[in-house]
């Protein structure tokens, strides 16, 4: 490692690499450091059951392929990025064996719903059709820009006169929850039940007031699902490559321990092992807002390193106010439920009965194992806010139906997920130690009365379940086990994300940045906190712009 | 009445703009250069030949008409359509879609936020600076669908 | 001929991104020649690597642990590693063994602290104190003829010459060495050099894992030079062997290499007598202009991806008599820990609780011995490990205050014993060293460890196609090393199909974390079809 660079980026999940590809194609010596022994942050596939199977632990589903615009700037594919679009992309599989599946052919969706509602199949491609529509242009307008504020989008919004033009988008929607908007428009239980199981996955919930405003952009890319081929750590790969052919460098187990500030400008780093690597143009943070202020900036930056606790707060240390490391503690909020997960060793795939209503659900990638009705799911969430553990409802997912170079020849990679809360009402997040393994079981004997060829010994060689706990240990970032890194609600949304005054990507601290998914938009490999990040750096640096394809 | 796409229809929405413009209260600073990118489609006989023409698209460019417009201060300082691509003009939007789309836009029967919101006519720029001066983008969008009276030589949308 | 038509195009093609392929991949690519390294996993590096296989933020290196080639690496050096992500850590305290009973721990320490090193032997014996401090100066020295000997292709030296080289070296120790001691077995001549069992026993150990089996004739000379040179000049790699592979794949993406992942060679295609691509699992034709360099082992690269059609009878029959293990035949044992273990022998020397490379289980010699054998023998030996606490001396590689702790286990070839016999070695084993470990050191209880795991030979087979589990693809004998490796008429890198080269361990100098194999195979390669010779004068090799 060098002394000095010009652009030093704090954490190389996919943001970090990005934002370091991005400015390494634009001339800068970067350095990206990880203080794990890998890179690509969620981008994780270990072979966590038994060699050869292939388990993505974090990221599974990538929506927002050829929709992102790195993937084309930093020629990712030729990187070495294979994307597979499963045609069934998702399914539900209800207790009494009928299912529902919606396909990359809407004709399929429209379909498959109609056999429950015709007219909820008809209102679904409706709405699919006017989203499609304008995903591109919303986008473009709200996830690969920086943010403008709810109330310039909203006056916007009225001056377009979008409200008549439109039948399901509108400004009122910032007012609803996902479930008001589902009963104003849907019948059926069960496809309400689907969509707002679809948008969970997503990472809105559907009983939380204002996230309705996110849902027509989500119904529009719910045919763009892909499948990294070769796990999700493929595309890490692909972004360190990039790096590295321009001349960044990642440097892995690289642990950030402080942001050096000088006159109120980040001018480096120092690492865990008293290493000291300047930054001349820009410091990044791409990882969690609390390390970020609490940890690099707050506790151990200042004149006097002998005040502990509390007394370094009153420093008001590296230019950080007070008032900033109180808000910071108090108002960032995460998300109020996690993820539970079950990673599978399988010798045969599962077979549903649901297949005699539906033989596509056997090619079905993402498949709820049960959600029936908004009802069901609002109570699970009110218990997952309590603490309390679900009766299991997992969504399953079997890559390798789709990419056979996941598994052994002849087997399968299989994934239980399931919407849990972080800390038990009990037992706080050490519980999942005790509960995870039992919890594991109960959610793989979920998936076996679905699919009964699942429960002959033979079907499941191995299993591993991953708790919420874990989540949070191994990406820590991730801070209790918030995989969006920040919540997904209305006044945590745009430029708001993730407090006002951090919510442009810049921060009171000088040519430091903030480029991770505690920005806006948010989590999930969207690539847009490194992509917006990156044009505001480029405005205040003066590079020219080569990646602005107008 | 000026015949569409030809100099004095250009001539004819530059006025438009311009007299409209003077009515907004805040009108942006900063100059714009938009490109307007009309591609054959088999259908409008206006761009590739239409329907007949359909089978000789070639690269000639034939199959795609390119216009630039200049806007500075609000106010549109030239509007003309050129041949191939750019050269060094820095585009600060790209409006790209299919002839029969702008034809109908131009005939005041297709909504341009419609166009665009649909997804029908691609947008490329700056989101955040249009929806900014939204009601600037407005005054140019009609000016371009409503405000001029046009005659169509080769048939006038919709098209049959 | 017809025309074939290919999905890609190389000048180069490496079949696997083990750290040899990866080495031959960067010199080629810097060379000029467009190059790929298609590998059949998701990760790169081969035995270079490090998980998270038990808990989250615990890490283990699954096969190789400690490095001691780092100082005299060439792609280091041409690729400037420590500046891309290669760091490293070289403990004070460097190995030791332990003792149930509590009697004290021979410890050694790094070249530069053999006073420490001494002063441990000598709570036993000081005679034997002063042999291996001096044996241990002299073969310091050496590092250069170690270099020279690793970093070329292998190169004939008879019997004369070994005796100079030894004489030359070791001479004046006065330790009377003369022809015989050629044909000593290495047990023969640690017995001879030292009395005290307890060093006796360190000493068998270190000598394995080099490679040398305890009981093989003819190698006795190498325990003087190559055992003595590693023992205690050992560095971790920061944050896991891992880092060692990033950096080596760093490197290679900078000057351009394609690395193609999950994809494994299904076969060498060959036209005429010549090498001219690879077709893969997913069905592609890739071709390779100028080479195809195969970094899998001999029989994996001859007879699976080849094929004996292409081959003379005497190549496919010197293939097939190629053997794996029982040399290098390693278990991994991966414990998260509350604590590191805490020796009842370190109340005479605190410095074995903190020893990088620590072994255990072993009451003596004896024991020692009789796991070998066991282990060589087919047999599931009693449990006792070489282990490494490298949390010590790497915070980074477990969370705050806990401890991540791997070994290695002397296991018999995987093919000794069944699928179901592997999972219940996996379920129990551990569990029974643990038993024996907590006489060793207390705290090693049960409540100490929060989870552990076993690797075992079978799934290193089929993690890394590293067949019955040998760690050096390939068995370390006398007739399968130097100029023998993998066979006499192989051993130089090239086979008999033009384009067609080895890279890999199981060519001279065989396993360990040297890229000696990518690097002797450039070096050849250059000399075939022309490119810049990696020498740097003042290295000298």
């Amino acid at each position: 490692m060098h002394k000095r660079y010009d652009a030093v980026i704090i954490g190389a999940g996919h943001n970090g690499l990005t934002l370091g590809a991005y400015l390494a194609r634009s001339g800068l010596d970067v350095v990206v450091l990880e203080r794990r022994h890998e890179e690509g942050g969620g981008l994780c596939t270990e072979e966590l059951t038994r060699p050869g199977f292939l388990h993505n632990i974090h990221a599974n589903y990538h929506t927002f392929v050829d929709l992102a615009p790195p993937i084309e700037d930093l020629e990712l594919r030729k990187n070495g990025v294979v994307y597979v679009r499963p045609e069934v992309q998702m399914a539900s599989i209800f207790e009494d064996n009928t299912a529902l599946c919606i396909y990359t052919d809407l004709d399929a969706t429209v379909e498959s719903m109609s056999r429950f509602s015709p007219a909820d199949a008809e209102t679904f491609k409706r709405l699919y059709t006017e989203a499609h529509g304008y995903v591109d242009l919303l986008l473009g307008t709200l996830m690969f820009q920086p943010p403008m504020s709810i109330k310039e989008l909203t006056g916007a919004l009225g001056t377009f006169g979008i409200e008549d033009r439109s039948e399901f988008l509108g400004v009122k929607l910032r007012r609803q929850s996902i479930n008001q908007f589902l009963d104003q428009h849907f019948e059926h239980p069960k496809i309400k039940a689907h969509l707002a199981f679809h948008g969970a996955v997503c990472g809105y919930a559907n009983d939380v007031v204002g996230l309705a405003i996110g849902f027509p952009l989500l119904i529009g890319k719910i045919d763009n699902w892909n499948l990294c081929v070769g796990g999700s750590h493929r595309l890490a790969h692909a972004l360190w490559r990039d790096l590295a052919h321009h001349g960044g460098t990642l440097i892995t187990d690289a642990e950030v321990v402080s942001i050096v500030v000088e006159d109120g400008q980040a001018t480096g780093v120092r690492l865990s092992d008293g290493e000291e690597i300047q930054a001349t143009k820009l410091v990044a943070s791409t990882v969690d807002v609390e390390q970020t202020f609490l940890r690099f900036l707050g506790k151990t930056t200042g004149a006097s390193a002998d005040g502990a606790g509390d007394s370094v707060k009153e420093d008001a240390v590296g230019g950080i106010s007070t008032e900033l490391i109180d808000r910071v503690e108090s108002r960032i909020a995460h998300q109020d439920w996690t993820l539970f997960s079950v990673h599978l060793a399988l010798s045969e795939p599962p077979y549903y009965e649901a297949a005699e209503f539906n033989p596509d659900v056997n090619n079905a990638w993402v498949v709820n194992l049960g959600y029936e009705s908004l009802t069901e799911m609002n109570r699970d969430w009110q218990d997952i806010r309590a603490g309390k553990l679900p009766l299991p409802k997992p969504n399953a997912a079997v890559n390798s139906l789709f990419d056979t170079t996941d598994a052994p020849a002849g087997c399968y990679t299989g994934l239980l997920r399931q919407f849990a809360p972080f800390s038990l009402e009990q037992e706080g997040p050490g519980g999942w130690e005790i509960i995870g393994r039992q919890y594991a079981r109960q959610c793989i004997q979920t998936w076996e009365r679905f699919a009964p060829n699942l429960s002959s010994d033979k079907a499941v060689l191995d299993w591993v379940p991953y708790t919420p706990l874990e989540i949070s240990q191994k990406m820590i970032n991730m801070v209790q086990g918030d995989w969006m890194c920040g919540a997904i609600k209305l006044d945590n949304m745009l430029d708001q994300r993730p407090l006002p005054e951090l919510g442009g990507y810049k921060t009171p601290i000088g040519r430091l940045y903030m480029a991770g998914s505690t920005q806006h938009p948010h989590g999930f490999i969207t690539f847009g906190p490194a992509y917006n990040a990156l044009s505001v750096i480029a405005d205040d640096l003066g590079i020219k712009p080569w990646w602005r394809r107008i | 009445m000026p015949d569409i796409y030809t100099q004095p229809w250009y001539e004819a929405v530059k006025d438009t703009i311009n007299q409209e413009v003077t009515k907004l209260k805040d009108i942006p600073d900063g100059k714009w250069v938009l490109a307007v990118e009309i591609v054959a489609d088999g259908v409008s006989p206006y761009v590739g030949g239409g329907a007949d023409g359909a089978a000789n698209l070639t690269a000639t460019g034939a199959d795609e008409r390119h216009f630039l417009i200049e806007i500075s201060d609000g106010r549109c300082n030239w509007y003309k359509e050129v041949e191939g691509d750019y050269g060094d003009v820095e585009l600060s939007y790209r409006f790209r879609g299919p002839a029969t789309v702008f034809d109908e836009i131009a005939a005041g029967i297709t909504d341009p936020i419609d166009a665009a919101l649909k997804g029908a006519v691609k947008v490329r720029g700056d989101m955040r600076l249009l929806m900014r001066q939204a009601k600037h983008v407005k005054v140019l969008l009609e000016a371009y669908s409503k405000a001029v009276d046009t005659s169509w030589p080769k048939g006038k949308p919709p098209y049959a | 001929m017809p025309e074939v038509s290919y999905d890609a195009s190389y000048d180069a093609i490496v079949v696997g991104a083990g750290h040899n392929g990866l080495c031959l991949a960067a010199y080629l690519a810097r060379a000029g020649l467009s190059t790929a390294v298609i590998e059949r996993r998701h990760e790169e590096g081969g035995g270079a690597n490090t998980e998270e296989p038990v808990m989250a933020g615990f890490r283990h290196n699954m096969h190789a642990q400690y490095m001691e080639f780092f100082d005299i690496m060439p792609m280091i050096q041409d690729f400037h590693l420590d500046e891309i992500g290669l760091r490293t850590v070289m403990p004070e305290v460097q190995a030791g063994i332990t003792f149930r009973d509590g009697r004290p721990p021979i410890v050694l320490h790094r070249p530069d602290l053999l006073d420490r090193t001494h002063a441990s032997i000598s709570r036993y014996s000081t005679a034997d104190a002063d042999t291996f401090v001096e044996l241990k100066r002299l073969a310091i020295n050496i590092e250069p003829l170690i270099a020279l000997n690793l970093y070329n292709p292998p190169m004939p030296v008879p019997p004369e010459g070994q005796l100079a080289m030894l004489e030359g070296a070791f001479g004046h120790a006065g330790l009377g060495i003369g022809p015989h001691w050629l044909a000593k077995t290495p047990k023969a001549l640690i017995d001879e050099l030292f009395e005290t069992p307890e060093l006796r026993a360190l000493m068998y150990r270190i000598t394995v894992e080099w490679g040398f089996p305890v009981d093989q004739a003819n190698t006795g000379g190498g325990f003087l030079t190559f055992v003595l040179w590693t023992c205690g000049n050992w560095k971790l790699a920061k944050g896991g062997t891992h880092s060692l592979a990033k950096a080596m794949t760093q490197a290679c993406y900078q000057v351009g290499v394609d690395l193609i992942e999950n994809t494994a060679v299904k076969e060498i295609v060959v036209r005429g007598e010549r090498a001219v691509g690879v077709r893969t699992s997913d069905g592609k034709y890739i071709e390779a202009k100028k080479l195809v360099a195969s970094n899998a082992d001999i029989k994996q690269t001859l007879l699976d991806m080849v094929g004996q059609n292409h081959l003379s009878q005497l190549w496919v029959k010197r293939a097939k008599a190629f053997r794996y293990g029982p040399s290098h035949v390693l278990g991994t044992l991966a414990f998260c820990l509350h604590e590191a273990p805490n020796y009842l022998s370190a109340r005479w020397d605190p410095d074995i609780n903190n020893c990088f490379y620590t072994v255990v289980g072993f009451d003596g010699p004896d024991d020692m011995i009789r796991y070998i054998r066991d282990a060589y023998s087919g047999r599931l030996p009693e449990p006792a490990a070489g282990t490494w606490v490298n949390s010590l001396w790497d915070p980074s590689q477990a969370p705050p205050s806990k401890h991540s702790l791997t070994g290695w286990y002397f296991f018999p070839p995987a093919s000794s014993l069944s699928a179901k016999d592997w999972q219940e070695v996996r379920n129990s084993y551990n569990e029974r060293f643990l038993l024996k470990w907590e006489k060793f050191a207390p705290n090693m209880t049960r409540d100490n460890v929060i989870a552990m795991r076993l690797y075992t030979p079978d799934q290193m087979e089929h993690k890394n196609l590293m067949m019955e589990g040998d760690f050096s693809n390939g068995e370390f004998s006398v007739d399968q090393m130097g100029q023998n490796r993998p066979f006499p008429e192989a051993s130089n890198y090239r086979t008999e199909l033009e384009g067609l080269y080895l890279c890999g361990p199981s060519s001279h100098p065989g396993g360990g974390m040297h890229a000696a194999c990518g690097y002797n195979a450039y070096k050849v390669i250059a000399q075939d079809i022309g490119l810049p010779s990696p020498l740097v004068s003042e290295r000298g090799y």
